[in-house]
């Protein structure tokens, strides 16, 4: 049967099971993430009453945050209102979790985008370098650097940058994501402070943000590089003596075309899902960098709110993330497609 | 040289960022660096966060307050005069007829009764402080009682220190919010909680809110309708920086003008810096390790004892407080009425062993001591359990998150908690009835802090509430001088030190005043140079 099988056929079958599994998988990923907040021995109506509380106002709390009820129905009621798109409410913020998403994610996909672009455009020709020159000068250099970005604790690397760049040399701006000056200029419309001020044509208020984020995305951008540069050179190294190298350079092919053309094109295809799920590491924030650069990112508000106990915050922060890994997982299988000609096959 | 050029570029273009940064903030602005991340209301009926507290304050007035310079004597705000009836169980406040609030509508009885009657009525976290004048949602409609626009009388359940009554009600939840534009925006019988929590206040004080940013930061502006001496600065902004090194930074930098939340460290390391300048306040928090006496061997009182003389207080005072802290080992705190300096213990190993000895409790003893894990309260756990296992008492440090650290304390399930108890009110009952009154001497029947560690306080406990009841001043002062003399040396509290509250500011920074507890400082007296 499957051999008569219409293309259109297979690859309805092919988008129904992604879309299945990605419904399962969040689903998963809901019930874990509800019933070990359940069970974590930190009681939300403590953190919102506080230790000097009355029983009754204790009480009025439990009641009205439904913990009354058993967790079956507890979480049998979330999921339904989620379906709708409902995340509820965060008492931390008070506010809709939609609305807090909204307003913590970008500046997280800012820090973490820039991040990666300069991550990648520094750590895979690293890699690359670090390879071909395998076991010389600049190859113990730049696992040096890579050594030390991966190892230095970043909160550290925070501190003295901001200390050397802000403090001293008086390069970029310090903590926080845009001076005191310039609050409340920009519409909100994406959330994103760079892209709202380029938006609404404030260049000052761009030029200043961006003198905030600078510092902070080359951390993040270092750290990544750090890693990607050793998984390229691994990679990289893999390839490089494998025998179509040989026989690309015996026909005469200058060293760019062998080092680029072939060994990298091939050292890309494992390449795209570790860049991928390194950005969806990314995504995740860094509760570190955002607490020394006092960055209003989602890693900080999933952290602190589950500090709190307030679950539907938590709930809401880890389906984002979950969701993120999810579609950067198809994106790079899509890649995976484009780039490598075998699997282009098989999926026909 | 191509290389080279390209990176005298990059700097060349990096330094060009200098351009779009400045190196003052605003002058009619103050920005305060703090934590606000714990903040989940700014409803004066049940706020409760320090930074909550502190923006609420700027925005809502009480009836009365106490001078900072001088706690015992009390002025009027809202309210112009009062007066209490011989019984002391009937207060009349006069309200003073210029008050008004941001929104224009004057300030009325009506509005005072419509916000005390709501603090009790919500039962909120902060309805305690109400509640304990025996005030309930079954009589606060005959209790309180506007009898016209200009009059209220409060009357509580029996007599109290007149004093004592007028601090709760110039704690936070006595602020009044305008009943008009409040019940304007009432939803469902929230008595307007949606509506006041988030996004909007109905304040008579110096500044309004103009946008709560939650976990980031709050903005207030000034209010122009303030009925008393304008404040210099427009606007508030209270910047959310958790790092203290990074509020360090941006205070010598310039970049803000208050950092309200310096480490030790920090405070040491711009001592040399021109710029800044520090203001030392008093904060009333004490930490001290509560005992459980459901343990066997913290059921002797000489054991308990022991453990008095177990701590290094002036070895901790120096090179972990370095200043932002003092030795002081009684539960009122220095400043507040019947405070004494009575300081009995210090590191004595020899004499704690003879107690233990005497105890007959014989050690090696394990005790589990529940901590937060943050500075100071490991610092202080670590030395403590230093010295103490030099007399044969193990302490097994549980380090905890903050709120499993309520929790464990809530729930008695520890021998030792590493605590700290901060006053919400500048009277000594603030600490007295948590510290020294069980639960069936109180008129709302709370648990208080004895309660917690299993402490039958004896006669301290009707004694500590007949202080409460006392009026005349200089009596109740000795009273409670009395009480903690016996409190220090029989109770399972092993009180260590009162915080010295600093705050790092810079120098064109001018007439600050600091509260008396640790979120009751005075923005709007601020000036800048």
């Amino acid at each position: 049967m499957a051999a008569t099988a219409s293309p259109h056929f297979l690859r309805a079958r092919r988008l129904t099971n992604a879309l299945v599994t990605t419904a399962i998988t969040l689903l998963g990923l809901v019930a874990l993430t509800f019933f070990i907040g359940r069970v974590i021995p930190i009681d939300p109506v403590l953190s919102i009453v506080g230790e000097k509380a009355t029983q009754e106002a204790y009480d009025k709390v439990y009641y009205a945050l439904g913990l009354d009820k058993p967790v079956w129905e507890q979480f049998t009621s979330y999921t339904f209102k989620l379906l709708q798109g409902d995340f509820g409410t965060s008492f931390t913020t008070t506010r809709p979790v939609l609305t807090d998403l909204l307003s913590f994610f970008p500046a997280t996909l800012e820090l973490a985008t820039l991040g990666l672009l300069l991550g990648v455009a520094l750590g895979v020709p690293a890699g690359v370098a670090s390879a071909y020159w395998h076991d010389k000068w600049p190859d113990h250099l730049i696992r040096i650097i890579g050594l030390i970005g991966y190892s230095v604790p970043i909160f550290w690397l925070g501190l003295v940058g901001l200390y050397v760049f802000y403090y001293k040399l008086d390069w970029v701006a310090g903590p926080g994501q845009i001076d005191v000056f310039f609050v409340g200029i920009v519409k909100p419309i994406t959330n994103s402070i760079l892209i709202d001020s380029l938006i609404g044509g404030h260049w000052d208020v761009f030029w200043n943000a961006f003198s905030h984020i600078v510092l902070p995305v080359c951390l993040v951008g270092y750290f990544s590089m750090a890693y990607l540069s050793r998984m390229t050179r691994s990679l990289m190294l893999d390839q490089l003596t494998q025998e179509y190298v040989l026989t690309a350079r015996l026909k005469g092919a200058n060293e760019f075309e062998v080092v680029v053309g072939h060994a990298l094109r091939n050292a890309a295809i494992p390449l795209v899902t570790i860049i991928a799920l390194s950005y969806g590491g990314l995504l995740e924030g860094s509760v570190l960098i955002e607490t020394v650069f006092g960055w209003p990112g989602i890693g900080n508000y999933i952290a602190s709110s589950l500090f709190r106990g307030d679950i539907n915050a938590v709930l809401g922060g880890t389906f984002l993330v979950g969701a993120i890994f999810i579609i950067l997982n198809q994106l790079s299988d899509v890649l995976y497609a484009t780039l490598d000609p075998r699997t282009r096959e098989l999926r026909k | 040289m191509k290389l080279t050029r390209t990176l005298t570029a990059a700097l060349l273009s990096m330094t060009m960022l200098t351009g779009i940064t400045y190196a003052a903030t605003p002058a009619k602005t103050l920005v305060v660096a703090d934590a606000l991340d714990d903040i989940i209301t700014l409803d004066p009926g049940e706020v409760g966060e320090v930074g909550g507290i502190m923006a609420a304050n700027q925005i809502y007035q009480t009836l009365i307050a106490p001078d900072v310079t001088d706690p015992t004597k009390i002025y009027g705000v809202l309210a112009e005069s009062w007066t209490v009836s011989e019984d002391g169980k009937t207060f009349t406040f006069k309200m003073n007829p210029a008050a008004k609030f941001a929104s224009g509508n004057p300030v009325t009885a009506h509005d005072a009764e419509y916000s005390l009657r709501r603090v009790v009525k919500m039962a909120s976290r902060s309805a305690f402080l109400l509640t304990q004048l025996g005030l309930s949602a079954e009589n606060v409609e005959e209790r309180i009682k506007a009898t016209d626009d200009a009059t209220l009388v409060f009357e509580i359940g029996e007599p109290y220190a007149e004093s004592f009554v007028l601090y709760a009600l110039s704690s936070h939840s006595g602020g009044i919010v305008d009943s008009k534009l409040v019940q304007e925006n009432e939803v469902d019988g929230d008595m307007g909680n949606a509506w006041l929590k988030q996004a909007n206040s109905a304040g008579s004080g110096p500044f309004v809110l103009t946008t709560w940013t939650p976990k980031q930061s709050i903005l207030l502006t000034r209010n122009e309708n303030f009925w008393q001496d304008t404040p210099a600065m427009e606007r508030i902004f209270f910047q959310h920086v958790p790092e203290s090194a990074a509020q360090r930074l941006l205070l010598e930098k310039g970049d803000i003008d208050i950092a309200n939340k310096l480490g030790a460290d920090d405070h040491a390391s711009i001592a040399g810096n021109a710029e800044v300048k520090t203001l030392d306040g008093s904060s009333g928090v004490i930490y001290y390790f509560g005992l459980n006496v459901r343990n066997e061997a913290l059921s002797k009182p000489d054991f308990v004892k022991a453990m008095k003389y177990l701590v290094d207080y002036e070895g901790i005072e120096q090179t972990i407080g370095q200043g932002t802290i003092k030795t002081h080992q009684t539960f009122v705190p220095e400043g507040f009425l019947g405070a004494i300096d009575h300081n009995p213990y210090s590191l004595d190993i020899e004499k704690a062993k003879e107690l233990i000895a005497s105890s007959g409790v014989t050690t090696p003893v394990k005790l589990d001591a529940v901590v937060w894990n943050t500075p100071p309260y490991t610092d202080f756990a670590q030395a403590a359990q230093a010295t103490m296992a030099q007399a044969g008492i193990e302490l097994n440090l549980l380090v905890v998150d903050g709120q499993q650290w309520l929790e464990r304390y809530r729930s008695a399930d520890l021998d030792v908690w590493v605590g700290l108890w901060g006053p919400d009110y500048p009277d000594p009952h603030s600490n007295a009835k948590a510290f020294a009154v069980n639960s069936e001497d109180t008129p709302d029947g709370s648990s208080s802090l004895a309660d917690r560690f299993g402490w039958d306080a004896g006669d301290i406990s009707p004694r500590t509430m007949a202080a409460l009841r006392e009026n005349d001043n200089d009596l109740r002062r000795q009273m409670y001088e009395d009480i903690q003399l016996e409190h220090t040396d029989i109770s399972p509290f092993l009180y260590m030190f009162q915080e010295v509250r600093r705050v790092a500011i810079r120098d064109n920074v001018n007439n600050l005043e600091l509260g008396l507890t640790l979120s009751d400082d005075r923005y709007w007296k601020v000036t800048k140079d």
